[in-house]
C-alpha cells in the first residue's frame, strides 16, 4: 500500500528541467554578474590563447621550414675530405667525382677545391675576413640548385679566364653589392673580375662564403693543383640513403674512414626538432596557466555559492532536486571556462597570425589546437565547479531560504 | 478535502542540549483555508513552515499532503512534490535580480518542466491577478518592496498549487503595504488558494479567519471563531477545520 502511493506520487510529481532551460539556468550567474565573468574568464583565456599560439607558432615555422626545406630538395649530398692525423684537412682522390658520377643513382655531382690562399678587395688589404677560394666547375650551380643574385654563373668559357663569383656572404664582405662599374677581386696579388653574384645559399653555407674560380684558371692563373676536396651531387630521392652509404668506398676506396659524408638538409630538419623541444616546455607554462585559471574558476565558484545560498534554497523550493542545483553550477563553470576558451582561442589565433606575418612565414593554425582549446576549456570548467556545485547541492534547502 | 496533516509532529536541532523547536505538533488544514501561525520569536514558526513545505523532515510525527506521507518520498520525490503542490513566499523575497518580473514569476513553473512560452504566458496572467500588469517588464531593482513582495506572490501562485506558504511576508514592509498584501492573501484565498501565512504582526492575524499560536514549539491555542461565524449553522468548526490538537 504504501509503495503504490509512493510510486503513484511520484509519477504525478517530478521536478524536471527541460535542457534548454538547463542551459539558460546555468548561465544565468554569469549574466547577472558579468564584470566578474569576464575577470574570471581572463585566467583561463591566457592560458588558452598562450598554448594555441605555441603551438600556431610553431606549426607556422615548420610549415616555412618545411616548405623551405622541400624546395630545396633532401636529395643532396655532401662528400667532404675528413681531416688526416695532423690536422690537415685531407684531400680526396682526384678520380673521386669521376667515382661519384659513375653511381646509379646519382644525377649530378659536382667538385670542388679548396684552394690555399686568401681573397682581398684590393691590394692594400690584408682582412682576416675567412673567406674560401674555391675552384669549382660550371654544373656547380645545377647541382647545388642555386641561383644568381646577379650577374651570370662561371661556364666553360669564363671558367679559364681570371673571373670569379661569389658567394652571397662573400660579396657582403668583400663589399661588393653590384657589377656596375666591373668590380674586381685580388687573389694571391692577381686580380680577378667579378662576373656574378649568388643567392644565398641556405643548404650550402661553405659556398655562401666563398669566392668561386674556374678549374683551369686556378691552374692557369694561380699555379694551383686541383684536387677536389669537397663533392656536392643529387640524388635519387628514393635511394638517397644507399647512396649515402656507399659513398665513402667509392670516393675513397683506399681510405673510405677518411671521407665525412653529410646531408645538409639534415640540419634544417634538425632545426625544426628543437623546436619542439622548445614547444613543449611552453605547452607545460600554458598548461600550468591554464590550471591556475581552473583553479581561479573554482575559488569563485565556492564564493559564488556561498553568496547565492538564498538563490539556491528559492530553487530548492521551487522543486529542483539536488541534481538540478549541481548541474545548474557545473554548467556555470563550464560555460564560464568555455568563454574564457573561445577568447583565448581568438587570441592565440590572433598573436600566431601577427607573429608569423611578421616573420614571413607562412600562417597555419592548427584547426584541432582550436577545437582542443575550447573543448579542454570546457572540461577544465566542469571539473573546476564540481566540487562547488557538490557543496550548492548539499545545502540544507530549511538553511538556505533562512534569512542570513 | 483535508490538504494538510500534520500529526505528533517534533523537531529536534541537534546540539548540547538539544533544541526542541516542535514538540508534539498535530494540525489539519483543508482546501480553502487561510490561516496564520503567530507566535513569539523562536516559538517554532518557521521551523514548522519548513517542515510543511518539505524544506525539512520532522524528527518524528507524521506530515500528509493530500494524502500522501512526506516520510515515503525521497529527496528527489520531495522536490517534485513542491515544484508542483506547494509556494512559497518568503519574507525577503528571494527574487532573481538579474531577470524582469515575468520571467521571475515563470520560474515558478521552471521545474515542472513547462516550455517556456508556457511559463511566461502563465506569469503574464499570474501578475495580472496580483496587480501587476503594468510592470511585466521591471526588473526587481525597478520595483517598490510591496511590488517586489506581489511578484514573489505572483511566482508562489502560478502553479497553481494545494498550498501557499508565506513566512512572514511582510515582514519588510510598512504598515500601509503590508494591509495591501494581506488582503492580496485574502482575495487569492476567497478565488480558492489554501494559505498558511506566518506574521508577527498581531492586527494582521487578528483579521484572518484562524490563527494557530504556538509557544516553545507546541501549539497553545487554535482558534477559528472569526471563520465560524461564517460556517453554516450546525456544524462544529473545530472539526471543520480538522483540528486534532
Ligand atoms: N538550524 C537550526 N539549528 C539549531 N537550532 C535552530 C535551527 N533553526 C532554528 N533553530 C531554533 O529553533 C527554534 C525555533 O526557531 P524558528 O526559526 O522556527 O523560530 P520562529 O518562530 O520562526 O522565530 P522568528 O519569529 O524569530 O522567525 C529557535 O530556538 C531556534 O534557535
Ligand atoms: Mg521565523
Amino acid at each position: 500500500m504504501k509503495n503504490a502511493a509512493n510510486s503513484r506520487s511520484r509519477s504525478h510529481w517530478r521536478s524536471k528541467l527541460l535542457p534548454a532551460d538547463a542551459v539558460v539556468t546555468g548561465t544565468h550567474g554569469l549574466r547577472s554578474r558579468k564584470g566578474r565573468t569576464l575577470l574570471t574568464a581572463i585566467g583561463i583565456a591566457i592560458g588558452i590563447a598562450s598554448m594555441v599560439a605555441v603551438l600556431g607558432i610553431s606549426a607556422s615555422s615548420k610549415a616555412d621550414l618545411i616548405a623551405e626545406i622541400d624546395k630545396l630538395g633532401t636529395n643532396l649530398l655532401q662528400v667532404q675530405a675528413g681531416s688526416n692525423l695532423f690536422g690537415e684537412s685531407a684531400k680526396l682522390p682526384e678520380e673521386a667525382p669521376a667515382m661519384v658520377r659513375r653511381l646509379g643513382p646519382v644525377e649530378n655531382a659536382s667538385s670542388v677545391s679548396r684552394l690555399d690562399t686568401d681573397v682581398q678587395r684590393n691590394q692594400y688589404l690584408d682582412d682576416n675576413n675567412g673567406l674560401d677560394v674555391l675552384a669549382s666547375e660550371p654544373e656547380l650551380l645545377d647541382t647545388l640548385d642555386g641561383a644568381m643574385a646577379q650577374g651570370r654563373f662561371l661556364d666553360t668559357g669564363t671558367a679559364t679566364l681570371p673571373t670569379v663569383v661569389l658567394g652571397s656572404v662573400a660579396a657582403e664582405r668583400l663589399g661588393v653589392r653590384t657589377l656596375d662599374g666591373g668590380p674586381t677581386v685580388q687573389i694571391a696579388g692577381r686580380t680577378f673580375a667579378v662576373i656574378g653574384i649568388l643567392e644565398p645559399l641556405p643548404l650550402n653555407p661553405d659556398i655562401d662564403r666563398a669566392v668561386l674560380i674556374g678549374n683551369e684558371a686556378a691552374e692557369d692563373f694561380l699555379g694551383a693543383e686541383v684536387i677536389p676536396t669537397a663533392i656536392y651531387l643529387r640524388a635519387i630521392p628514393e635511394l638517397v640513403e644507399d647512396v649515402r652509404s656507399v659513398l665513402p668506398r667509392t670516393a675513397n676506396p683506399a681510405d673510405p674512414s677518411e671521407v665525412n659524408v653529410s646531408r645538409p638538409s639534415d640540419a634544417l630538419e634538425a632545426r625544426a626538432q628543437v623546436d619542439e623541444n622548445l614547444q613543449n616546455l611552453l605547452l607545460g607554462l600554458g598548461g600550468v596557466a591554464l590550471l591556475v585559471g581552473g583553479v581561479g574558476i573554482a575559488n569563485v565558484m565556492i564564493i559564488s555559492v556561498l553568496e547565492r545560498r538564498g538563490e539556491i534554497g528559492l530553487r530548492r523550493a521551487l522543486g529542483a532536486t539536488r541534481r538540478h542545483i549541481a548541474l545548474q553550477f557545473v554548467l556555470e563553470s563550464a560555460s564560464l571556462a568555455t568563454l574564457g576558451g573561445i577568447v583565448g582561442v581568438g587570441l592565440g589565433s590572433a598573436v600566431t597570425y601577427t607573429y608569423a606575418r611578421r616573420q614571413d612565414w607562412l600562417v597555419d593554425i592548427p584547426v584541432q589546437a582550436l577545437g582542443a582549446g575550447v573543448a579542454g576549456a570546457l572540461v577544465l570548467g566542469a571539473l573546476a565547479g564540481l566540487y562547488p556545485a557538490i557543496r550548492a547541492a548539499r545545502l540544507d534547502p530549511a538553511d538556505a531560504v533562512r534569512p542570513a | 478535502m483535508t490538504v494538510l496533516d500534520l500529526t505528533a509532529v517534533t523537531k529536534e536541532y541537534p546540539g548540547s542540549p538539544p533544541v526542541r523547536a516542535l514538540d508534539d505538533v498535530s494540525l489539519s488544514v483543508s482546501e480553502g483555508e487561510l490561516l496564520a501561525i503567530v507566535g513569539a520569536s523562536g516559538s517554532g514558526k518557521s521551523t514548522l513552515l519548513n517542515i510543511i513545505g518539505t524544506l525539512d523532515r520532522p524528527t518524528s510525527g507524521q506530515v500528509v499532503i493530500e494524502g500522501t506521507p512526506v516520510a515515503d518520498l525521497s529527496d528527489a520525490g520531495l522536490a517534485g512534490l513542491r515544484s508542483a503542490r506547494i509556494g512559497f513566499v518568503f519574507q525577503q523575497f528571494h527574487l532573481l535580480e538579474a531577470i524582469t518580473a515575468v520571467d521571475n514569476v515563470a520560474t515558478g513553473l521552471l521545474y515542472q518542466g513547462v516550455r517556456r512560452g508556457r511559463r511566461r504566458a502563465l506569469a503574464t496572467e499570474a501578475l495580472e491577478r496580483v496587480g501587476l500588469g503594468h510592470r511585466l517588464g521591471f526588473k526587481p531593482p525597478q520595483l517598490s518592496g510591496g511590488e517586489r513582495q506581489r511578484v514573489a506572490i505572483a511566482r508562489a501562485i502560478v502553479g497553481d498549487p494545494a498550498i501557499v506558504l508565506a513566512d512572514e511576508p511582510t515582514g519588510n514592509l510598512d504598515s500601509h503595504t503590508s494591509t495591501d498584501i494581506v488582503n492580496l492573501l485574502r482575495q487569492l484565498n476567497d478565488d480558492g488558494s489554501t494559505i498558511i501565512v506566518i506574521t508577527h504582526d498581531q492586527d494582521l492575524a487578528a483579521d484572518l479567519p484562524r490563527r494557530v499560536t504556538l509557544s516553545d514549539g507546541r501549539v497553545v491555542d487554535d482558534d477559528a471563531h472569526l471563520s465560524a461565524f461564517r460556517i453554516p449553522a450546525g456544524e462544529e468548526p473545530a472539526e471543520a477545520r480538522g483540528v486534532t490538537s
